[in-house]
């Protein structure tokens, strides 16, 4: 052996020396024992040495050999165990990325973005297609849920050179997915998604066997299948696709298809594995999701009656000061109208026979026109303490616009008043204090009884409409003008034929507590239009 | 000459209704009560009875309820300070209802509306 043209045994030696030692490889020109374990045991020159000591029968020569071949072997393997680790550090970091999202989040479509994204992208899984079905618990159903991937090749083509131009991150892929794909890949999928459905209770599915058996099935061979209903093979038109069910503390709470319905590549055990290991996140992530929207629900319905509650607590307070004030007011009403009845009574007894002549007549007449007015008060106090209570049900239209006419008919007719009513077809019932509404029915047609138009004629309508039952009266013996009779419906006003006090701004007020809509309309030439809508269901009112 | 009778517990009340019908050419009979109208009622016959719904503490609709069943023929005018039970459902079976009033004119419209819906009722069984 020429120890002089050996480069393996020379502590330092020069770049020109090892053909093998390549630039930002420096350090081993002067580290003699890393350089005979990283490129000498490789080099044609120690190999050839080794040879030379195998032909001079050095025994040295086998024992070299064998640990050479033991280093390299022992070499590969490490370097096959350096890339494992290196692909499952990318996974773990891929996974970290998924689950920090996953766990950030309780929006159930982001959560069904940030999934489907995953499995699809090739930074992912890399999965040509992914379809999720969500378990119905309450109806005993796994249904379709989303859908995401290409349905040919060229859509596929056109998706993929997206990605690759846009190079965007997994986070930044499932939010654009989100917010500009998710609507669209639901409507493009809708008809598979729809087929996609089956009963939770259909054991022998393969999809119901995959959720109960609680694991990942590879599905081969999948048109011939003796599991594999023939229909989801020809729905999935692929003949290998994965199964995975997802599973939140050993609840179902869906699956997840996958296929390389484009490209065919095939799926391997060590996809079935990483697609397993994130699909415990991606079930909890759902679940949790799914937990939330109904804890808002719960929330918001929880809020709303709370805030019912309040008003109600308002409301009783407000009823108990106004039912103690109704009450004082109706006692008091009450008390002081039989003395002022008596008082008039007898001044009208005596006036009635008094001789015109009487001075002391004047007095009288005094007496009562001042009972005649405190008397018209009293009856609108009493009115609105009861107006403070109202009592509804359903009640007939017909059977109240028929009382009030027959409790008004006569009044009316001795003024000369004549009255028509032209009843709806099937009217709904309405919703009314049926007290109030006669209350204000009569007021409306008695208000007009002072009538001064040649036409004296009132004619009352009812029909269903949009919002309710319409009752209309239209008084067609009015003059008056729209200004008038806004000054009317304001409590207290006066106006030169309609007299004055509460008498149709009671009415507007009253049917207003109740929900029942009072429009009052003049026309110069045609009278009053009077519009009620009664309501026709309880929720109307509140 | 009809006879009437007038139910109120309120003394000037009676004695004003007494008189005022009186003059409309009525014969008319006072109680302050339900027990002293049944008793009057129990004496003779009216051709109408006039109550009030507030009788101290007894109510005129009971009295109202006892007359419809045991003087169905003879009709029923209620007098309240409230116009509120008008439509009470238990005030439906009076045959008028007419609110208190110093002006009696739609008391003895009532009264004579009545009593001639009832002679010819009486006219058209003969």
């Amino acid at each position: 052996m020429d120890q002089e043209c050996c480069c393996w045994n020379k502590d330092g030696i020069k770049q020109a020396d090892c053909p093998e030692i390549g630039a930002g490889e420096e350090d081993l020109l002067v580290s003699k024992r890393q350089r005979n374990l990283d490129k000498c045991c490789e080099c044609p020159r120690f190999l050839h040495d080794l040879k030379q000591l195998h032909d001079d029968a050095n025994p040295l020569a086998a024992i070299l050999t064998s640990f050479l071949e033991e280093y390299r072997r022992q070499k590969n393997q490490i370097q096959s165990l350096v890339s494992f680790l290196d692909i499952k550090t990318l996974e773990i970091r891929f996974l970290h990325e998924l689950g920090s999202v996953l766990q950030s989040s309780v929006d159930l479509d982001e959560v069904l973005s940030v999934a489907l994204t995953a499995i699809t992208s090739g930074k992912g899984f890399g999965m040509n297609r992914a379809f999720l079905l969500l378990c119905d618990r309450k109806e005993g159903m796994l249904n379709g849920y989303l859908g995401i991937g290409p349905r040919n090749l060229e859509e596929a083509s056109q998706v993929w050179n997206e990605i690759v131009q846009n190079d965007m991150d997994l986070q930044t892929l499932a939010q654009n997915f989100r917010l500009n794909k998710l609507s669209s890949e639901r409507a493009k999928f809708h008809d598979l998604l729809e087929q996609l459905t089956v009963p939770l209770s259909n054991k022998e599915h393969i999809l119901i066997k995959a959720l109960d058996g609680k694991r990942p099935i590879m599905v081969e061979g999948a048109f011939q299948h003796p599991d594999v209903p023939p229909e989801l093979a020809r729905l999935l038109g692929v003949d290998t696709f994965l199964l995975m069910p997802l599973i939140s503390r050993n609840r179902r709470v869906g699956m997840i298809i996958a296929d390389n319905f484009i490209t065919h590549r095939t799926i391997t055990e060590e996809d079935m594995h990483s697609l397993e290991t994130f699909g415990f996140p991606v079930a909890f992530a759902i679940e949790r999701a799914s937990l939330y929207d109904k804890l808002q629900i719960e929330l918001n319905r929880v809020t709303e009656a709370g805030k019912k509650l309040k008003e109600q607590q308002e409301l009783i307070v407000r009823m108990e000061n106004m039912a103690l004030v109704g009450r004082i007011t109706s006692s008091i009403a009450h008390s002081v109208r039989n003395p002022l009845m008596i008082i008039g009574g007898f001044a009208r007894s005596m006036l009635k026979n008094s001789p015109a002549s009487d001075p002391k007549r004047t007095f009288i007449e005094s007496i009562v026109a001042e009972t005649r007015q405190l008397e018209g008060v009293l009856d609108e106090i009493l009115n609105y303490s009861d107006s403070l209570y109202p009592t509804r049900d359903f009640w007939d239209v017909n059977q109240l616009v028929e009382t009030v006419l027959r409790d008004t008919a006569d009044n009316l007719t001795s003024l000369g008043y004549a009255t028509t009513y032209l009843p709806g077809h099937n009217l709904s019932p309405v919703y009314i204090d049926f007290k109030q509404l006669s209350y204000c029915l009569r007021t409306v047609l008695q208000n007009d009884i002072a009538g001064i138009g040649a036409d004296r004629s009132i004619v009352i309508h009812s029909e269903n409409g949009a919002d309710g039952v319409i009752l209309m009266v239209e008084d067609h013996s009015r003059d008056i003008s729209q200004a008038e009779l806004d000054h009317l419906l304001v409590p207290f006003s006066e106006t030169r034929d309609l007299g004055a006090g509460l008498g149709l701004a009671l009415c507007k007020t009253m049917l207003e507590k109740q929900g029942v809509l009072f429009v009052a309309q003049a026309d110069a030439h045609d009278g009053i239009r009077y519009t009620i809508t009664l309501p026709t269901r309880k929720e109307e009112h509140s | 000459m009809s006879r009437l009778l007038v139910v109120d517990d309120e003394a000037n009340i009676r004695l004003l209704y007494a008189e005022e019908l009186k003059d409309e050419g009525y014969e008319v009979v006072t109680a302050a009560s339900s027990a002293e109208a049944t008793e009057k009622l129990q004496k003779g016959a009216f051709d109408l009875a006039v109550l009030d719904i507030k009788l101290k503490n007894e109510s005129g609709i009971d009295l109202l309820q006892k007359l419809v069943k045991e003087r169905h023929d003879m009709p029923v005018i209620l007098c309240s300070a409230f116009s509120c039970y008008k439509d009470d459902f238990s005030a439906w079976l009076a045959d008028g209802y007419v609110v208190k009033s110093g002006d009696l004119t739609e008391l003895k419209q009532e009264i004579a509306r009545l009593l001639a819906k009832k002679m010819q009722k009486e006219k058209t069984k003969l």
